[in-house]
């Protein structure tokens, strides 16, 4: 009883330190609750929560475990349940942390229970609202959105990843290859059926969006997506949906608040450092190489990462020989050409070889822009009907507003889908011709028989 | 197609009346309508048991006639708030009217477009209109006639976006449960898609009847209470939804614009330089989200510097050309070294962050998501708050867009079933001493995993005749 007493003493000198400190003492609440109004309905913390964790207050542990996690989540387009255990959810974070370059030990050895840590846990908080930015992740990624949505991401991440990796073949343990062989027609039959349904949900768009071409308040868009059309003929059906961009506009004004008040935030979240500094935590940043026992491939993250590496690896390195002998080749040849000719091409020559030489350097400018990481956009975009001429459209086209959409053409998408195609391809088929190699060492062991391939 | 309507699985009489009713409007020619008021606005309870043979039909004129669907239909009333009656007034099913001719009356009336109208809508549906006439008449007869078919499907089209814009809303706020929208992956979506094809093939085949009414009754020309085409460009959206939607994209606006304030700034990066002394010293490499935005946006370049290779003539004429041929190699080499340095740096990086991997108790699956965040570690704040859009100019375009997605995600899941398969029936084959009887078992696998299943290889007795 004393102890906590004590505590309080405490903590109300500390109270009134960070007052002195702060000459607008009130505006921390206010920044409080508009950080805690600015994120996610379904994710958002009481202010209180975050107060009992500059304390580092056990019973805002489980709380903040579950913020993390459930923001986390979200920014990684994951899915999770209201009854996620603990350990999972502190599993999940500390990965997802760790993902994100937080590389502060102490959180890693938080328990697993989640008991503990919610100062911690408030730090953590705090570095994500800057480092991946949080905030800015979480309104794009949850944006309302009345139209026509499609992903431009050609990352491949797309497809389920099965959890379970078990068969689930039938209680026999051999499975009739017949058996497979029929699941894949009916995939295949699957993919043109899907092919098909998209194509026709292509020209349905394409007659809306002509049709109601002129008609959206929006300049920007200029015409209706489907849930807009329909909103005209029924619009009690979409009473969520104004609920919806409602609140969206309540939590982007929030927002702003936010960034109004955000140096009080970051003024508090040092003395939180401070105090951490004063207890004597800091120090322990030196003993990092104590857990190196990881292996690296197990987790199928790491794993998939490698391999890709290791398939680029090869990749270039191919790529590199081959230009090796037919650069050797070219230069030989090119030496033996001008060698026969010196007298003659020398002074021209030279005038005509810088020109080429800064036209190979425009056309190759391209390259060096290939190995430098592109702005990629992952998430989903409003389908748009644009025409190319600009001259034509009449109060639509504004180039000076260009900077208010992040709008991707259609052309350069379809360029990158055909790269991406292309790679993926040959991917296959080297897998192919690995099969192809080991079936026809097979193929002989097979007595009496002949096999032809097609 | 049909496992996925099990439900309404046709009868055979309705399946050759059917046959019938197409191979007659395969016959017929184009008939450019407006369709009536009240036959349009129907959805009558005969309408679902189509379901199951529209989508059939459906699909094999699409196939026969791999066009896209320019023929500007009509039949879509839009009136804001109207609801439809639901009654279908409708001569007996079964009758097969008399081909039509194209009735170039009807296409003028199509140009002719209400004067308000400042879009370039019905200018291009003009356009397209008179596009879809002379490629109608440039075919044979019989193509001609399969476009009229699709006319009847195209002008039944419209019909469906009711479906599909259920479902759309369903998509949008489909928030619960943590399934955020952006979460979709393309099966799901597929689902969604198919789920609205059946609700669209439903729509579709009461209004492929209700195209047959109206060519039974009307050659004339009505134009109605007006067809999206038309009215299309003059719609206004509810004042409600307006003025939620501009508070909304103001605010949208207000926040990309917004600066962070220098205080702020200020005070932001004392903090993060205070705790990052605090982090393990690893802080100088890339963390693990870096390392893997940037390995992505390697994985495209060997292919990408192929195509330069490769562009390149095997046999330059004059000796400029060989002599620029000779720089781009030569660049193309200095490329390939530079990208492999950089892979290999990325290689230690991943080494020494994966030292410091946590320890992935319990279910090591769901601590590890395959997925990625928004917009990469690289975007800047600001961006990610401007609208995301993707303009297209064309239907074609869109499509091969389309396509191409498929095609992607296809070849994705098919590169992760060879691995699963190699790794799986290889063995089988590799382990057990070969018998007589496994040379069916040989070629079967040997078509799944070199041809994809698509093509089988020859297996011929070796016999010597005695």
């Amino acid at each position: 009883m004393r102890g906590q007493r004590r505590e309080q003493h405490r903590e109300q000198h500390r109270e009134q330190h960070r007052e002195q400190h702060r000459e607008r003492g009130s505006a921390l609440p206010a920044a409080v609750g508009a950080l805690c109004r600015a994120l996610p309905p379904r994710a958002r913390p009481a202010p209180d929560t975050l107060r009992r964790a500059r304390f580092d207050r056990p019973q805002a542990s489980l709380d903040f475990w579950k913020l993390l996690y459930v923001l986390l989540k979200q920014i990684h387009g994951g899915r999770w349940t209201e009854s996620d255990a603990i350990g999972a959810q502190v599993s999940f974070v500390k990965w997802a942390l760790w993902y994100h370059g937080y590389g502060r030990p102490q959180l890693q050895r938080l328990p697993a229970d989640g008991s503990a840590g919610s100062r911690e846990l408030l730090l953590a908080f705090s570095w994500l609202l800057h480092s991946p930015g949080l905030l800015e992740q979480l309104l794009a990624r949850n944006r309302v959105q009345p139209g026509d949505q499609t992903s431009v991401c050609t990352c491949g991440d797309e497809l389920p990843s099965s959890q379970e990796g078990t068969s689930e073949a039938g209680p026999e343990e051999r499975v009739d290859v017949r058996y497979l062989q029929w699941l894949n027609g009916r995939l295949r039959l699957q993919w043109c059926s899907l092919h098909a349904q998209h194509q026709e949900q292509c020209k349905l768009w394409y007659k809306i969006h002509l049709f109601t071409s002129g008609s959206h308040m929006d300049q920007n868009l200029g015409h209706f997506s489907v849930t807009e059309t329909d909103l005209i003929r029924q619009p009690e059906n979409y009473k969520q949906l104004l609920q919806l961009l409602d609140s969206e506009t309540k939590q982007l004004e929030a927002f702003l608040e936010w960034k109004q008040l955000e140096p009080v935030y970051w003024q508090w979240m040092e003395t939180v450092l401070d105090n951490m500094a004063e207890e004597g935590n800091m120090c322990e940043s030196q003993n990092v190489h104590v857990e190196k026992r990881r292996l690296p491939e197990a987790t199928p993250w790491a794993a998939k990462l490698t391999g890709q590496m290791d398939r680029l690896s090869r990749d270039l390195v191919a790529l590199q020989e081959h230009l090796h002998q037919l650069v050797a080749q070219r230069k030989a040849a090119w030496w033996e050409k001008v060698a026969t000719r010196e007298e003659l091409q020398k002074e021209r020559f030279s005038a005509t070889a810088r020109k080429i030489q800064e036209s190979t350097e425009l056309k190759l400018r391209g390259l060096t822009s290939l190995c430098a990481p592109k702005k990629k956009m992952h998430g989903l975009c409003r389908l748009v009907l644009r025409s190319k001429h600009p001259a034509g459209r009449m109060g639509f086209g504004q180039c000076g507003s260009k900077e208010a959409v992040a709008a991707v053409s259609a052309a350069e998408v379809i360029t990158e889908l055909q790269v991406r195609e292309a790679s993926l391809q040959r991917e296959l088929q080297q897998l192919r011709q690995q099969c192809r190699h080991r079936l026809d060492g097979i193929a002989e062991g097979l007595e009496g028989v002949i096999c032809i391939s097609p | 197609m049909f496992c996925l309507l099990a439900e309404d699985r046709p009868s055979p009489k309705e399946l050759e009346e059917l046959e019938l009713l197409n191979r007659a409007l395969e016959k017929a020619l184009t008939v450019r309508k407006s369709i009536l008021k009240t036959p349009l606005e129907t959805r009558g309870a005969t309408g679902h048991k189509w379901a199951g043979e529209a989508h059939a039909p459906k699909k094999a004129e699409e196939q026969q006639v791999p066009v896209s669907v320019e023929d500007v239909p009509e039949c879509r009333n839009v009136k804001a708030g109207s609801k439809k009656p639901l009654l279908l007034k409708k001569p007996s099913p079964y009758q097969l009217r008399a081909p039509y001719r194209t009735d170039p009356d009807v296409k003028k009336l199509q140009r002719k477009v209400p004067a308000g109208c400042v879009s370039q809508g019905p200018r291009t549906a003009g356009k397209i209109s008179s596009k879809g006439m002379t490629s109608k008449q440039g075919r044979s007869h019989r193509t001609a006639a399969g476009a009229s078919g699709r006319e009847v499907c195209a002008a039944a089209e419209p019909q469906e976006t009711p479906g599909l814009s259920e479902s759309a809303p369903n998509e949008q706020q489909s928030f619960s449960g943590g399934d955020s929208a952006a979460g979709k992956n393309s099966m799901a979506a597929g689902k969604q898609l198919l789920d609205a094809g059946k609700k669209s093939s439903g729509f579709l085949a009461e209004s492929s009847k209700k195209e047959d009414t109206a060519c039974a009754w009307g050659r004339s020309i009505t134009p109605g209470t007006g067809t999206l085409q038309e009215k299309g460009c003059q719609l206004k959206l509810p004042l409600p939804y307006r003025k939620a939607y501009s508070r909304n994209s103001r605010a949208w606006e207000r926040c990309r614009l917004c600066q962070t304030s220098a205080d702020a700034a200020a005070a932001r990066t004392r903090f993060m330089e205070r705790i990052q002394t605090t982090f393990c010293s690893l802080k100088l490499t890339p963390s693990p989200a870096e390392i893997e935005e940037e390995l992505r946006g390697l994985q495209d370049v060997p292919s990408r510097l192929r195509q330069y290779v490769e562009a390149e003539p095997a046999d330059p004429s004059t000796l400029q050309e060989e002599y620029e041929s000779l720089l781009t190699l030569e660049g193309v080499q200095t490329t390939v070294s530079q990208c492999l340095q950089k892979l290999q740096l990325l290689q230690e990086a991943l080494e020494s962050q994966l030292r410091l991997h946590p320890d992935c108790t319990g279910d090591v699956g769901s601590c590890c998501p395959a997925c990625v965040p928004v917009r990469g570690q690289m975007c800047d704040s600001a961006d990610m708050l401007a609208v995301p859009l993707l303009c297209y100019s064309s239907l074609q375009e869109l499509r091969d867009l389309f396509a191409l997605k498929l095609q992607v995600s296809m070849l994705h899941q098919e590169i992760a079933l060879q691995k699963v398969m190699m790794a799986e029936l290889l063995p089988v084959l590799e382990a057990r001493p070969l018998l007589e009887g496994s040379a069916g078992l040989f070629r079967a696998i040997q078509s799944q995993l070199c041809e994809g299943g698509r093509r089988f290889p020859v297996l011929v007795r070796d016999e010597l005749l005695d």
